[in-house]
């Protein structure tokens, strides 16, 4: 796909892992590795917020799109 | 008794392995009834599995011969198959109603599809060659005991779950994005 999914280079810049990240979203760890590893095929707005917030970035900082 | 839904299955199971058995019978039947009669015992012609007596049509032509029986055959193999498979999805316990839109039950059920049309195909073709053998003259058995009626009913059979396959490929593709949604 298009579209990459650069949560682990925020989480390596804020030094959080992801059980830390998990409890500060509320999301699972199976989810949260989907979307880590690329292999989500789509995320929610309310998912995209509350990474956004825990991680004090911007949508853009997570996502990426490539030709 | 109270009928819940793991006795259905439980029935359903029993049945289809039952019909299973006796397709396969049958096909097995057929089978070593062709071979018998054609490299050893010519006169078994006459008295062939199901009580079909296809010697007017082994006198006439060997190949046309060959080429009846094979539909035959291929026909009652088919619907062997078919039951293979309903046995098989209850067997692999693949049967999930938590969660039934899945890759396994979508495969079985473009498979079932396509076995169930060429049941209706090879029933159809056997019906019109067994048409056209009557039609030079050769005495055969009636259609009903060729089991090569119904060929419509098949064919209408096989579009339809065809057609729910498609839609169960979609459910399958929806579903795939529903759990990948974060």
């Amino acid at each position: 796909m298009a579209i990459i999914v650069n949560l682990d280079v925020m989480m390596a810049k804020r030094k959080i892992t992801l059980n830390e990240l998990s409890e500060k979203v509320g999301l699972t760890l199976a989810n949260l590795s989907i979307l880590k590893t690329g292999k989500a095929k789509a995320i929610r707005f309310s998912t995209l917020d509350s990474i956004c917030k825990a991680l004090d970035c911007q949508p853009a900082d997570l996502l990426e799109h490539v030709k | 008794m109270e009928i819940n839904g793991d006795f259905k299955f439980k029935l359903l199971n029993v049945i289809s392995w039952i019909l299973f058995i006796g397709l396969a019978i049958e096909t097995g039947g057929y089978f070593t009834n062709a071979l018998v009669t054609l490299f050893f015992n010519s006169e078994w012609a006459s008295h062939f599995w199901g009580n079909l007596d296809l010697s007017g049509l082994y006198t006439f032509d060997l190949g046309l011969f060959i080429c009846f029986i094979t539909i035959l055959i291929l026909i009652s193999l088919c619907k062997t198959i078919m039951f293979y498979h309903i046995i098989s999805i209850f067997h692999k316990k693949k049967f999930d109603l938590e969660n039934p839109f899945n890759e396994t039950i979508k495969i079985y059920l473009f498979n079932f599809a396509y076995i169930v049309l060429e049941i209706g195909l090879f029933t159809y073709a056997g019906k019109v060659f067994a048409k056209w053998l009557m039609d030079q003259g050769i005495k055969l058995p009636p259609l009903e005991n060729l089991n090569f009626d119904g060929s419509d009913v098949w064919i209408f059979m096989g579009i339809t779950l065809l057609l729910f396959a498609k839609i169960f490929k979609k459910g399958v593709e929806l579903q795939n994005e529903n759990d990948f949604t974060v």
